[in-house]
């Protein structure tokens, strides 16, 4: 260390006597010369990875793709790349691409026990129908499922939901994307009854305080950190501060650092409130026309299974919680009870976490009460090592910029706060403060939720790829949204399945207690991403199960599958994705995918021809069905109203659901793909466009309900580079809910909180509902008070040690891809142990020293960081995911936020020793 | 102690396998779920990753390394620990690179590209390098010793490391 400081200090004092003769420095003289871009067909594109959805130029020569460069046309991304977004070209090219379709075999037949064989389409199909149908057969829709992703495009993601929902009638479909944004999609529905940020990047340039919350920017987000820095070092006023657990490159350019404990965010919000309350700070005009107070109940566990048949033995303790909490202290004060007494209590709303009630602005001033200065200092302060004078004068100087009613201020997020085992409440709060204070939805100013997957946004949440929703907002349970949807997809009135299916770490729970035998799993890798993994892989290889995983390289999921299908990747199909700013973007297919490899839409086509209707649109039985309309337990034969629509009960999914009149009306060749091919349709032997046919099916649902997309061909357009919705009349929209930018706010008003969900609520106190009588609250947006509550699982005398894990900038979620691109590689070949100095030496460890990290759940081994670019508090450690050698997943805990049923990958408790 | 021992005799041999059925398997031989993958082994298993080697270079130790295509970023070729974090305060990466011109055996010049504001100002060249890629390392790496754990067959760099993408 002291050596490493001596030399920066060397290094600063020489460049403070170069920097002297610096000013004013000239440009370099480059040689310009010209790229060797000689027969290179350069395209529009997106990049495959995170949600900023950076705008690329893809060059290709000879079916292969050769560069990639950032496109100076897109507003997100202004010609700079990350340099993940650089590998792009690269990606598709490691030597261990899935070309075949490998099934587990033995004597020529498929054996669960058997080695991977390569097998034809034509019998990976027939041993995925076969199993299929057995499974169905025994335990109905729900025996089924798909496991999905926010990496689909928009036309995969749409094929996938009609083909479980209207063609298999489960709900048994969800993304990896509850992983990622649950907990944003959940508090967006109860703040504003609609999904997605109201705001867009601009605010970046726009604002002069950028607040990041659990959201490692400078890493996750990089070309987003780029703008902020850039306005940074070009304004003086502008401030970046930095709320984290741990000291990370953020940190290297924030104005201010504000390093908190986990799960304290939530009573840092609270004082942030207090303080505006308190200073008179609140935007009363803007209250009294747009919002109303709310709150819900707190004893709503953790998001665990109810029960502990199948808890290892050392999980007992943290399960327990799911049924009974005894508060610590500040949670009793938090809550407003005596901290001197014991608390035992009761969760009794497990199930029913996500009810809310209205509050008066007095009831919202009294919860927020106890949230003093001293008292969240205490809560908050990370870093033992951090007087706490100091800390806090940085949390009243945080307190200070929202306060300001002449400051503008975007609050921005990311994992820490939607991975969090109250992830929906500690979203509502940042609304809070921003409606408060009414700075949301102006610009420069908003509570915004970052994604972070390429089509979190685009594919999971619009067309809704999750076990409780349908397209464009709206869900399953919602009898007029069932209907509307059985509609525009010519369903008979109640094929579509009126009871939630299983979120995706539910699906994980099921395959282990035998209530989910069939699962294919579409551009994801669950078994590596999925925490508290050793159930999961060991109901995935020792239980009567068939796992079906569809991908482009051999991840970790696919060693425990059964049969794997090779996928086309990103540019090598057409496709759409959605960013965090509602932008659309789209590609053509560049280059054909290797061998057999072929597009997920063209594997969903092809495996639908294998159902005929009176095989699914008979009578099912659905456990726990209850519904009004239909038979308790049971979805009803609707065959004979099919018939009188004009379908046999012979026709296939395929014919009904796909090759309908309307799609097979979208020719193919089309125009708009000058000259690029389309390998779905040369192997699906169809003469009509799929991902056009699915995009303009998909549409409807969303126009004149706010999500209105353009059609097909604009986005295609030479000078469009995607476009925000609702698009109305080719024109998109900016900031939502504001009358000077946004046509769906209702004229005479300046903002319009018009989402519909959640809308009628009943009264109440801070205890509970005291008047049933439901009030209508259209175009208001609810400011909802949620009190600090304590993580799942806390470090003890044994497990000592709080444990983060996250990603990085170099590799990209699990690292199937970035990991087999030899820079990448190089450049972050292992997930390390960061640990603070003081913690490794208590451990005998020493920088690169092997050690165990192990949990009530499981341990692993993985070398030791004690320097590097994150700067760890002692107690804390941060380990990232993407290294399937080190798989962190054994250890983490599965507890979810109860509402969105997000997992909450930042905070379990770990002890470390030497390997 | 046993059981690490047998571990480690395991995950060599696994390495070696692995290291064999690299690439695309041979028509119809059966291929064992351990051998899938990055990680050779079981999923039960839980392997010791190999230490960081950690690129401890001077700058100038090396030459600079090529890129990986056209247009793409220039790898550091230098170790840069002593130089990180890069904060409002202290760059040390323009320290070395923001000069002129190249001059052999000292440091490359930051390109034109660089001095372009993509967002602002596009039409001209400016004084200063863009705020937009101050953070060097969101971009550029440097790469300890780790061997890939598959081969990439995207084409090999046709060109030096000096070429820069037009803006």
């Amino acid at each position: 260390m002291s050596h490493h400081l001596s030399r920066r200090e060397f290094i600063k004092a020489s460049v403070a006597a170069a920097a002297a003769g610096a000013v004013g420095l000239p440009v370099p003289r480059m040689a310009s010369a010209a790229l060797p871009e000689a027969g290179w067909r350069w395209d529009k594109g997106v990049c495959r990875f995170c949600g900023v959805g950076c705008g690329l130029q893809i060059g290709t020569k000879g079916g292969r793709v050769v560069a990639v460069k950032g496109d100076p046309d897109n507003p997100v991304n202004r010609g700079l790349l990350c340099i993940k977004g650089y590998a792009n070209a690269q990606i598709l090219y490691g030597e261990d691409r899935l070309t075949r379709p490998l099934m587990r075999m033995k004597g020529g037949k498929f054996d669960k026990t058997g080695e991977f064989v390569a097998v034809s389409w034509e019998q990976a199909f027939d041993e995925m129908e076969r199993q299929f149908k057995k499974v169905y057969g025994e335990l109905g829709p729900t025996g089924v499922g798909i496991m999905g992703s926010g990496q689909y495009t928009v036309q995969e993601g749409y094929a996938a939901v009609k083909l479980v929902k209207a063609g298999w009638r489960s709900n048994n479909i969800d993304p990896n994307a509850r992983h990622c944004m649950a907990s944003a999609v959940a508090a967006f529905m109860q703040v504003f009854g609609i999904d997605e940020p109201a705001g867009n990047y601009d605010d970046i340039e726009l604002t002069d305080t950028v607040v990041l919350w659990g959201a490692n920017m400078a890493e996750m987000h990089p070309m987003l950190w780029a703008r902020i820095t850039d306005k940074r070092l070009a304004n003086d006023d502008y401030r970046v501060v930095n709320i984290t657990t741990f000291s990370n490159r953020n940190s290297d350019i924030a104005d201010l650092e504000i390093v908190i404990t986990p799960n304290s965010d939530l009573a840092l919000w609270n004082y942030i409130a207090r303080e505006i309350v308190r200073r008179g700070a609140v935007d009363k005009e803007f209250v009294e026309r747009h919002c109303v107070f709310a709150t819900g109940p707190y004893d709503i566990g953790y998001g665990m299974r109810a029960t502990d048949t199948f808890a290892f033995a050392a999980e007992r303790d943290t399960q327990r919680r799911e049924r009974d909490v005894v508060l610590t202290r500040a949670e009793a004060i938090a809550q407003r009870r005596d901290p001197d007494k014991r608390h035992r209590v009761p969760q009794t709303n497990t199930s029913t976490a996500a009810k809310h009630w209205l509050i008066s602005f007095e009831d919202f001033k009294k919860a927020l009460e106890p949230y003093t200065l001293d008292f969240v200092a205490e809560v908050c302060k990370g870093d033992p090592d951090e007087p706490l004078d100091a800390y806090k004068k940085k949390l009243q100087r945080l307190a200070d910029y929202y306060a300001d009613p002449d400051r503008k201020v975007v609050s921005y997020w990311t994992m820490g706060f939607n991975q969090h085992v109250r992830g929906t409440w500690v979203n509502e709060q940042a609304y809070m403060v921003h409606l408060l204070t009414g700075k949301q939805a102006k610009p420069g100013n908003g509570a915004f939720s970052l994604t972070g997957q390429p089509s979190a946004c685009g594919t999971a949440r619009e067309v809704g790829t999750f076990a409780h929703r349908l397209p464009a907002d709206m869900v399953v349970a919602n009898p007029a949204h069932r209907k509307r949807s059985e509609k525009i997809w010519k369903l008979p009135p109640k094929t579509l399945n009126p009871k939630v299916g299983s979120h995706i770490t539910k699906m994980m729970r099921d395959l282990e207690d035998g209530s989910l035998k069939w699962l294919w799993i579409q551009v994801t890798n669950p078994f590596q991403a999925t925490a508290n993994a050793n159930h999961w892989i060991k109901a995935a290889r020792k239980m009567d199960t068939f796992i079906v995983v569809s991908d482009v390289y051999p991840t970790l999921s696919c060693k425990v599958a059964d049969l794997i299908l090779p996928a086309a990747m990103i540019f090598e199909k057409w496709g759409a994705y959605g960013n965090s700013e509602r932008r659309t973007q789209v590609w053509r297919e560049q280059v054909p995918p290797p061998g057999e490899a072929r597009s997920d839409v063209w594997q969903m086509l092809e495996f639908s021809k294998r159902f005929k209707l009176k095989e699914v649109w008979g009578r099912q039985k659905v456990p726990g069905l209850r519904s009004k309309g239909f038979k308790d337990g049971t979805l009803p034969d609707v065959l004979a109203q099919a018939r009188r629509m004009g379908y046999s009960p012979d026709d296939t999914l395929y014919q009904v659901l796909f090759e309908t009149s309307s799609n097979r009306r979208v020719p193919w060749p089309d125009p708009v793909a000058r000259g690029h091919a389309n390998h779905t349709v040369t192997h699906a032997g169809i003469t009509w466009f799929p991902e056009k046919a699915l995009f303009e099916e998909y549409r409807p649902f969303g126009r004149d309900h706010a999500h209105d997309l353009a059609d097909f061909d604009t986005y295609y357009r030479d000078d469009i580079r995607g476009l925000k919705w609702p698009v109305i009349k080719g024109k998109e929209t900016h900031w939502r809910f504001n009358a000077k930018y946004d046509p769906y706010v209702k004229k005479g008003r300046d903002f319009d909180f018009y989402g519909p969900a959640l809308k009628s609520r009943p009264r109440g106190d801070l205890d509970g509902v005291t008047d049933p009588q439901k009030t209508s609250l259209a175009g208001k947006a609810k400011i909802f008070f949620r009190p600090y509550a304590a993580p799942a699982e806390s470090p003890n005398a044994e497990y000592d040690l709080w444990l983060c894990t996250g990603r990085v900038l170099e590799h990209w979620h699990s690292g199937s891809m970035t990991r087999r691109v030899p820079e990448l590689h190089q450049a972050m070949p292992t997930a390390q142990l960061f640990i603070h100095p003081e913690d490794a030496r208590k451990r005998s460890l020493a920088k690169n020293d092997l050690a165990w990290i192990e949990s009530r759940r499981g341990r692993i081994k993985a070398r030791v960081e004690t320097g590097g670019r994150n700067r760890m508090p002692r107690g804390l450690v941060f380990v990232p995911w993407f290294d399937e050698g080190v798989f962190i997943n054994k250890v983490t805990l599965d507890g979810t936020c109860p509402i969105s049923k997000q997992t909450d990958f930042k905070k379990c408790a770990v002890k470390i020793y030497k390997a | 102690m046993r059981g690490d021992v047998q571990l480690i005799i395991l995950a060599v041999f696994l390495l070696v396998v692995a290291g064999v059925a690299q690439g695309a398997p041979p028509e119809g031989e059966p291929i064992p779920d351990r051998e899938l993958g990055l990680s050779s082994g079981s999923v039960f298993d839980v392997p010791s990753p190999d230490p960081v080697s950690e690129n401890r270079t001077d700058p100038g130790e090396k030459p600079a390394l090529p890129r990986a295509y056209p247009g793409a970023p220039a790898i550091i070729p230098h170790g840069v620990a002593d130089v990180l974090p890069i904060t409002r305060e202290d760059n040390l990466c323009l320290a070395c690179h923001l000069v002129k011109e190249k001059v052999k055996g000292e440091p490359t010049p930051i390109p034109e590209s660089h001095f372009i504001d993509l967002r602002n100002s596009p039409e001209k060249i400016g004084k200063q390098l863009v705020g937009a890629r101050y953070n060097c390392m969101s971009c550029h790496a440097s790469l300890t010793e780790a061997d890939p754990l598959v081969g990439n067959r995207f084409p090999k760099p046709s060109v030096g490391p000096t070429r820069v993408p037009k803006p």
